[in-house]
C-alpha cells in the first residue's frame, strides 16, 4: 500500500485585507504520496508548519463543498484533487482563493453574491394548483422523469463553476453556472407549478448572458454539467416564449436566417436579431467593416442540396415539439 | 445583545427542521451555524432513510429489527414511536422537493441495509443525505429567520434552574456575541474528531454537546461509538453500506467471504458492528492484507450497475484512493462512524434543562441503544428535529423572557482571548493529535481494561495541558487556529465521558465490546449510562430502559 | 492525405483571408482539400440553442456528407468543429439517434458515425507533427512573442471533443515554437472572447475580448492567434470595440492559424489576406522583418 513520496512545493496566496498591505505568495515543501489530496496537504501544512494559513474545508471527501479553490489556475475541490500529476505538469502546486468573489482572508472568500444568485431563481417547489401534492404519499414520479434532471442533483454548491466562469467575471446581471443549473432541476421538476413562469422570468435576467464556453463543466467536480443544461434551458425557454429577448431572437433568426441558403447571410442577421434600429446602430460598425471585407454585403450563393436542408427544417422546427413525458 | 424566541445550533437535517418547526409556530427563530447549511455533516450521509410503508406489521419489523439492532438497549416507546412518524416524515421530505430514486412504478425505490428483515431503506442514488439536506435547506428558505452563517458556539446561558441563551463568535470578523433566546435547541451533530480514524468531517468537533454537558446537562450512553465497517484506508472516508446492499463482498487475504463465518444467514448484510468486529478480527488474527486491511469487492457487480447506483463511491475510489472499484477491490477498514450516545433527551428532544433541547446526531433519546442501523440516523435527524422544534416552540410561548448580561459575555471573552494572550503554551493542534491517537489506540472497537484506564489517564492528562493552550495566529479574521484551540477543548471533555462511561460497563453490548467482559449482561446492564459534570469528571449514574413489547433476546444475524 | 474541406460560413465570406491561408499552407504541407457544395453552416451554436435536434440533424447530413466519400472533415474553425463534434456525441443517445436518423432517412441520407472531425490545428501538430512543420519553415518567425488563443468549442466539453486538455492545452503553443516564434502563456489563451453574446450585449463580449487581448500583452505578447474566425471576429474585427471597453488602445494583430504558419512557411501578407484585417499586421510583420503592404 505505501506509495513513494514526492516534493510537493506549494505557493499559497496569502491576504488579510485587515492587515496587509498586498496579498503575496508563502512557500510550504511537504513530502507526500503522489495521490494525496490537495487538501491533505494544506490541512498538514496549518498542523505542522503555519496554523494561520486559512481556507475553509469540512468533509473531505467532496460533498460539502467547502473547499473550492484555483489550484495551479483551476478551479477545483481541494480534497478531489491530488497532487501528483499537478507537481509532474507544473513541479509545483500554486494554490489562490476562488475568483469573482472578494477575498476575505487567504483561501476564504465572501459567498454572499453566490448564494444571493442562487436564491434569486426561486430554488424551491412553488405548488401547482392544477395537480396538487397527493396526500399521505409521495407524488408518483417515473425513472424517465428523474432521468430528466440529468446530473443537476449532485450540486454540492461548491462554487467553482462561478469562479471559472468569464460570464460572471464580465457581467454582474449573469446569474453564474449552478443558480442555472438550479434552475433547469426546477424546470423538469414534475412536482414544480411555474415551469413557464420560471423560463419567462430567466430569459430577462441573464440566462442569454452565458457564453457556452464550457469552463464551468470542466470545473465542476460533481460532473453537473451545467453549460449543458443552460443550453437546455435556452432551447426550452424559446419554446415557451418564441424570440423576446436579443438572446432569443439571435439564436432564432440565425435558425431561420441559414435556412433558405443554407449558409449565413451576415447583414440579415443584424436585422433579425436587432431589428431595424439595431441595424441603425451598427451602422457605423458595419460600414466599417464593410471597407475591408465587401462580402458582408453580400447575399451568399444556395449550397447545393438546399432543398434537404428545407426538409430537414420542415420535419425538425415546422412541427410543434413533442412534449416531454 | 441580540434577542431571539428560539435559537437552533446547527443547521444540518435535525437543526434546519427544528427551525422550520419553530418558525411554523410563528417564533422569532434564529439559527447560529459554524458552517453554511448545505456544508453540515448530514449531506455525507450516502445510503437511505428507513422507512416501512402500508401495512402494521411493517411497522412492526421496522420496529423490531432496531430495538433488536440496538441490543435491546434502546427505549422501545421511543423506537415505536420513531418507526410509526418514519412513512409521513419520508412523504413529507418528498412533498418539500427531495429527488429520491424511483422504481419502475415511480413509487419510492428500496435498497435492503443490514439488520433490516426486508428493504425499507428509501435512497437517492448513494447521495440520500444530499438530497434531503438540499430540498430541506430550499424549503426553509422560504421562511423567515436568522441565519448566523459561520458563527461558532461558545457556551450556553443558563440561570434560574433555566436557559437564557447562547455565547457565539461571529468566525469570519471575530467579534463575540451573547444572544438571548428563551430556548436553544443543540443540533450540532457528533465529536467523530475525537478520533484520527474517522469518517466524520473536520468540523464534527461535538461542540453543541459540550456546551450542553458543561451547563449541567446530561449526557447519555457516551459510551456507544459505532464503528462503520468500510472507511477507505488512509482518508477514513466512508464506503456505503449500500455498496454491500447492491451485492459487494468483503474478503480477507485469502480471498475468504470471511463474513460467511460471523454472520451465517445473513453474511456481508450483518449489523454494522458485527461486520467491524469480523474485519478487525481477521485482521488482528493475521488475516488481512500487508499494512492491515481487508478488500470490498465490488467488480463483479459489472460496470453499468456500479456508474449508475454506485457513482459517489466509483468518485471516492478513484479520485481519494488512485483505485477503480469497477476493476479493483478496495481497501478498506472500520473506522468511528456514529455517536449512539449524546445530549440525553426524551420523545420530546426536551434535555435535563428547562428551555434546553437537542435532536439529530448530538442527541439521545435513546432510538439506537447500544448500536445504530443503517437508514435510522437520516430518519432520526428529521423526526426528532420536528419534535425538538415544536417542543421548543411550545416551551417558549409560556417562558418567561430570557436575559443575558454583559457579564456572561465578558466571562467567555476573558476565557478564550487567554487562549492568544499568553506568550507561552502548546498548539492546539498536537494536543488535538495526541487526543486522536490515544482514542483510536485504546478506544476502538475492542476494549481492554487496562488500555481504557491508560486511555483515561492520557485524556486528563491532555485537559491539564490544554489549560495552557495557545494560538498564535492574531487575526480576527476567519481564525482557524481559534476555533481549532475551542473545538479541541470541546472534545477533550467528551473523550473523558466516552472512556469513563466505557471503563465503567462492564459487559459488551450492541457496539461496546469488552474483551474481558465479551457477553451482554442484561441482568446488570440493561440501563442508560447517564453523565454530568463535576469538579471531579464524568459524574455517572444511571437510568432504566423503556420497554413496550419486546424481551430481550439473543442477537444474531 | 485527403480530408473533407468544411471551411465554415465565415471563412467563406467575411472571413475569406481564412480560406485563402488554408489552401495555400494546405498546398505547402502536402493536403489534399477536397470541397463539398452541398456542406451546411454549422449551426455556430445557435442553431443549437433554438433547435438542438434539427442542428444535429443538419450536422450529421454534413457529417454523412463526408462519410459517403470516406473522408474525414477538417474544420478551420473551432465553433465548427465543436459543432460537428457535438452532433456525434448526441447520436449517441438512442433517442436522439431515432429521430435524427428518421428525419434523415426522408432525405435520402444515412449516416453511420464514422466521420472523424479535424481542426486544422491537429492535422499540422498531431497527423503532420510540429517536427516536418519545423523543417518546412523557411521564415522563422525568431522574435515574434504570440499568444496562442485557442477557442472554446476546439477544446470543449471534453467529452465531446477531447483531443488535448480542456484547460491546459499546448498543441498551439508547441506549433507557435516550431514555427520560430515564442509563445506566450497567459490565462486568457483557454477563455471566452466573447462572440456568442456580441449580438446579445455587445458592451459585455466587447469587455470579454479586451480582457483576454489585455492578458495576452501583460504577458508581452506582440500577437495573437486564433483557429477560430469567430474568435478573429470579436479579437480583430470588434478590436475597436474593446478598446472603448478597456479605455485605451490595444493594438494587437489577430492572425488566423494557417496565416502565422503561412508567414513562417514563406508566404506574402497578400496571399495570406493580411491586408484584410481590421487591426493592421504591421507591428508584427516588422518583428520579422517582413515589409508591411499598404493596405
Amino acid at each position: 500500500m505505501p506509495e513513494a513520496t514526492v516534493t510537493a512545493n506549494f505557493d499559497v496566496y496569502r491576504y488579510d485585507p485587515a492587515t496587509d498591505a498586498a496579498p503575496r505568495y508563502q512557500r510550504y515543501t511537504l513530502q507526500l504520496a503522489p495521490h494525496t489530496p490537495v487538501l491533505t496537504g494544506l490541512l498538514r501544512i496549518r498542523d505542522e508548519l503555519d496554523p494561520t494559513l486559512t481556507l475553509r474545508y469540512s468533509c473531505r471527501s467532496a460533498i460539502c463543498g467547502s473547499c473550492a479553490m484555483l489550484v495551479n489556475s483551476k478551479s477545483r475541490l481541494a480534497c478531489q484533487t491530488p497532487v501528483g500529476p499537478e507537481i509532474e505538469q507544473h513541479g509545483r502546486i500554486v494554490i489562490d482563493p476562488m475568483r469573482n468573489l472578494p477575498v476575505l482572508r487567504d483561501l476564504v472568500v465572501e459567498m454572499t453574491t453566490f448564494w444571493s444568485k442562487y436564491s434569486r431563481i426561486e430554488p424551491h417547489l412553488i405548488d401547482d394548483p392544477a395537480h396538487p401534492m397527493p396526500v399521505g404519499r409521495e407524488t408518483t414520479m417515473s425513472p424517465a422523469q428523474v432521468e430528466r434532471f440529468k446530473e443537476t442533483p449532485r450540486c454540492i454548491a461548491c462554487g467553482a463553476c462561478y469562479s471559472a466562469c468569464p460570464a460572471v467575471e464580465a457581467d454582474a446581471e449573469f446569474p453564474g453556472p449552478m443558480a442555472l443549473a438550479k434552475l433547469y432541476r426546477f424546470v423538469v421538476d414534475p412536482r414544480d407549478g411555474a415551469r413557464r413562469e420560471r423560463l419567462v422570468k430567466i430569459q430577462t435576467e441573464g440566462l442569454w448572458l452565458c457564453l457556452r464556453c464550457h469552463l464551468c463543466t470542466e470545473a465542476c467536480p460533481k460532473d453537473v454539467q451545467p453549460s449543458q443544461r443552460i443550453r437546455d434551458l435556452k432551447e426550452m425557454a424559446v419554446a415557451v416564449q418564441g424570440g423576446t429577448e436579443p438572446g432569443s431572437r439571435h439564436a432564432i433568426g440565425f435558425k431561420d436566417n441559414i435556412r433558405s441558403t443554407g449558409t449565413l447571410n451576415e447583414m440579415k442577421l443584424v436585422r433579425q436579431t436587432s431589428g431595424l434600429l439595431g441595424m441603425v446602430a451598427q451602422a457605423p460598425q458595419g460600414i466599417k467593416l464593410s471597407r475591408k471585407k465587401p462580402e458582408i454585403l453580400h447575399a451568399p450563393k444556395k449550397i447545393e442540396g438546399q432543398e434537404e436542408l428545407e426538409k430537414l427544417y420542415e420535419l425538425l422546427d415546422d412541427a410543434p415539439p413533442k412534449e416531454e413525458p | 445583545m441580540q434577542r431571539h424566541d428560539v435559537v437552533v445550533v446547527g443547521a444540518g437535517l435535525a437543526g434546519q427542521r427544528a427551525a422550520l418547526a419553530a418558525v411554523a409556530a410563528g417564533l422569532d427563530v434564529a439559527i447560529v451555524t459554524k458552517l453554511h447549511p448545505l456544508r453540515s455533516h448530514s449531506g455525507a450521509a450516502q445510503g437511505g432513510i428507513n422507512a416501512a410503508v402500508g401495512k402494521e406489521d411493517s411497522v412492526d419489523t421496522h420496529i423490531y429489527d432496531t430495538v433488536k439492532g440496538s441490543d435491546y438497549l434502546g427505549d422501545q416507546d421511543a423506537i415505536e414511536f420513531f418507526c410509526r412518524e418514519a412513512g409521513p416524515t419520508v412523504v413529507e421530505m418528498e412533498h418539500f422537493g427531495t429527488i429520491f430514486s424511483r422504481g419502475d412504478d415511480g413509487s419510492l425505490a428500496r435498497r435492503p441495509f443490514g439488520g433490516a428483515g426486508f428493504p425499507r431503506t428509501i435512497y437517492a442514488a448513494d447521495r440520500t443525505g444530499l438530497a434531503l439536506l438540499q430540498a430541506l435547506y430550499e424549503r426553509l428558505g422560504t421562511e423567515a429567520f436568522t441565519l448566523y452563517e459561520e458563527w461558532d458556539l461558545t457556551s450556553l446561558i443558563v440561570r434560574d434552574g433555566r436557559v437564557q441563551g447562547i455565547v457565539a463568535f461571529d468566525r469570519r470578523h471575530g467579534d463575540f456575541a451573547a444572544i438571548a433566546a428563551r430556548s436553544v435547541v443543540i443540533a450540532t451533530g457528533p465529536a467523530g474528531r475525537i478520533y484520527g480514524r474517522t469518517t466524520n468531517a473536520h468540523s464534527c468537533t461535538g461542540d453543541g454537546i459540550a456546551a450542553a454537558y458543561d451547563a449541567g446537562a446530561a449526557l447519555k450512553d457516551m459510551e456507544f461509538v459505532q464503528f462503520h465497517p468500510t472507511a477507505l484506508l488512509e482518508s477514513s472516508i466512508l464506503i456505503t453500506e449500500g455498496a454491500r446492499g447492491e451485492g459487494g463482498i468483503l474478503k480477507n487475504a485469502s480471498g475468504e467471504r470471511f463474513m460467511a463465518r460471523y454472520a451465517p444467514h445473513v453474511f456481508d448484510l450483518a449489523s454494522r458492528d458485527v461486520v467491524s468486529r469480523a474485519i478487525w478480527t481477521e485482521v488482528k488474527e493475521g488475516r488481512g492484507f500487508p499494512g492491515d486491511f481487508v478488500h470490498l469487492e465490488l467488480m463483479h457487480l459489472g460496470r453499468e450497475k456500479i456508474e449508475s447506483r454506485l457513482q459517489e463511491i466509483c468518485d471516492f475510489c478513484r479520485s481519494f484512493a488512485g483505485i477503480d472499484p469497477v476493476t479493483e477491490p478496495i481497501p478498506v477498514m472500520p473506522a468511528q462512524h456514529y455517536m449512539m450516545g449524546g445530549v440525553s433527551t426524551n420523545i420530546r428532544g426536551e434535555t435535563t434543562i428547562p428551555g434546553l433541547f437537542s435532536a439529530g446526531e448530538a442527541a439521545c433519546v435513546s432510538i439506537h441503544g447500544a448500536n445504530r442501523l443503517g437508514g435510522n440516523s437520516l430518519l432520526e435527524t428529521l423526526v426528532f428535529g420536528k419534535q425538538a422544534g415544536e417542543s421548543a416552540a411550545a416551551y417558549t410561548a409560556k417562558a418567561p423572557a430570557a436575559s443575558v448580561t454583559a457579564d456572561d459575555l465578558d466571562r467567555e471573552t476573558g476565557r478564550i482571548r487567554a487562549m492568544s494572550d499568553r506568550k507561552d503554551g502548546e498548539a492546539p493542534a498536537k494536543l488535538r493529535l495526541e487526543m486522536q491517537h490515544t482514542m483510536d489506540e485504546l478506544v476502538g472497537i475492542y476494549r481492554v481494561p487496562a488500555e481504557l484506564v491508560e486511555a483515561l489517564r492520557q485524556i486528563r492528562a491532555l485537559k491539564a495541558r490544554y489549560r495552557s493552550v495557545r494560538v498564535e495566529d492574531t487575526s480576527k479574521r476567519y481564525n482557524l487556529n481559534l476555533t481549532d484551540a475551542l473545538e479541541t477543548g470541546h472534545m477533550l471533555e467528551l473523550a473523558e465521558v466516552i472512556v469513563a462511561g466505557a471503563i465503567a460497563r462492564t459487559e459488551s453490548r450492541g457496539a461496546h465490546t469488552r474483551v474481558d467482559f465479551p457477553k451482554r449482561d442484561d441482568g446488570h446492564w440493561m440501563r442508560h449510562t447517564m453523565a454530568t459534570k463535576t469538579a471531579d469528571g464524568p459524574g455517572l449514574s444511571y437510568a432504566p430502559v423503556a420497554y413496550t413489547r419486546w424481551e430481550p433476546k439473543e442477537r444474531v444475524y | 492525405m485527403r480530408l473533407a474541406y468544411y471551411p465554415g460560413c465565415v471563412a467563406q465570406e467575411s472571413g475569406k483571408e481564412l480560406d485563402m491561408a488554408t489552401r495555400w499552407v494546405a498546398k505547402k504541407v502536402g493536403l489534399e482539400l477536397v470541397g463539398f457544395p452541398n456542406f451546411s453552416c454549422c449551426g455556430s451554436g445557435f442553431v443549437d440553442e433554438a433547435n438542438s435536434t434539427l442542428n444535429t440533424a443538419m450536422n450529421a447530413r454534413n457529417l454523412a456528407i463526408a462519410e459517403k466519400a470516406g473522408l474525414d472533415i477538417l474544420t478551420v474553425c473551432s465553433t465548427c468543429t465543436g459543432m460537428l463534434s457535438l452532433a456525434n456525441h448526441q447520436l449517441k443517445d438512442p433517442k436522439v439517434r431515432a429521430r435524427v436518423d428518421g428525419a434523415l432517412s426522408q432525405i435520402g441520407v444515412a449516416y453511420s458515425g464514422k466521420t472523424r472531425v479535424k481542426h486544422l490545428l491537429e492535422v499540422l501538430t498531431k497527423e503532420i507533427g510540429t517536427e516536418r512543420i519545423r523543417a518546412l519553415v523557411t521564415r522563422p518567425l525568431k522574435g515574434l512573442k504570440v499568444g496562442a488563443f485557442y477557442g472554446c468549442h476546439l477544446l470543449r466539453p471534453s467529452a465531446e471533443l477531447g483531443s488535448e486538455s480542456a484547460e491546459e492545452p499546448h498543441s498551439f503553443e508547441d506549433l507557435i515554437a516550431a514555427l520560430g516564434a515564442e509563445p506566450v502563456m497567459y490565462r486568457g489563451r483557454v477563455m471566452c472572447c466573447g462572440f456568442p453574446i456580441l449580438f446579445v450585449k455587445e458592451a459585455t463580449a466587447n469587455r470579454i475580448a479586451a480582457t483576454q487581448i489585455q492578458d495576452a500583452k501583460a504577458h508581452g505578447a506582440h500577437a495573437m492567434a486564433t483557429p477560430c474566425p469567430l474568435c478573429h471576429i470579436s479579437l480583430d474585427s470588434f478590436q475597436n470595440k474593446a478598446e472603448k471597453q478597456a479605455g485605451h488602445d490595444l493594438d494587437m494583430p489577430i492572425f488566423h492559424l494557417p496565416q502565422l504558419v503561412g508567414l513562417a512557411l514563406g508566404a506574402t501578407p497578400e496571399e495570406l489576406g493580411l491586408p484584410r484585417h481590421m487591426v493592421a499586421t504591421d507591428s508584427a510583420l516588422a518583428r520579422i522583418g517582413q515589409v508591411a503592404v499598404p493596405a
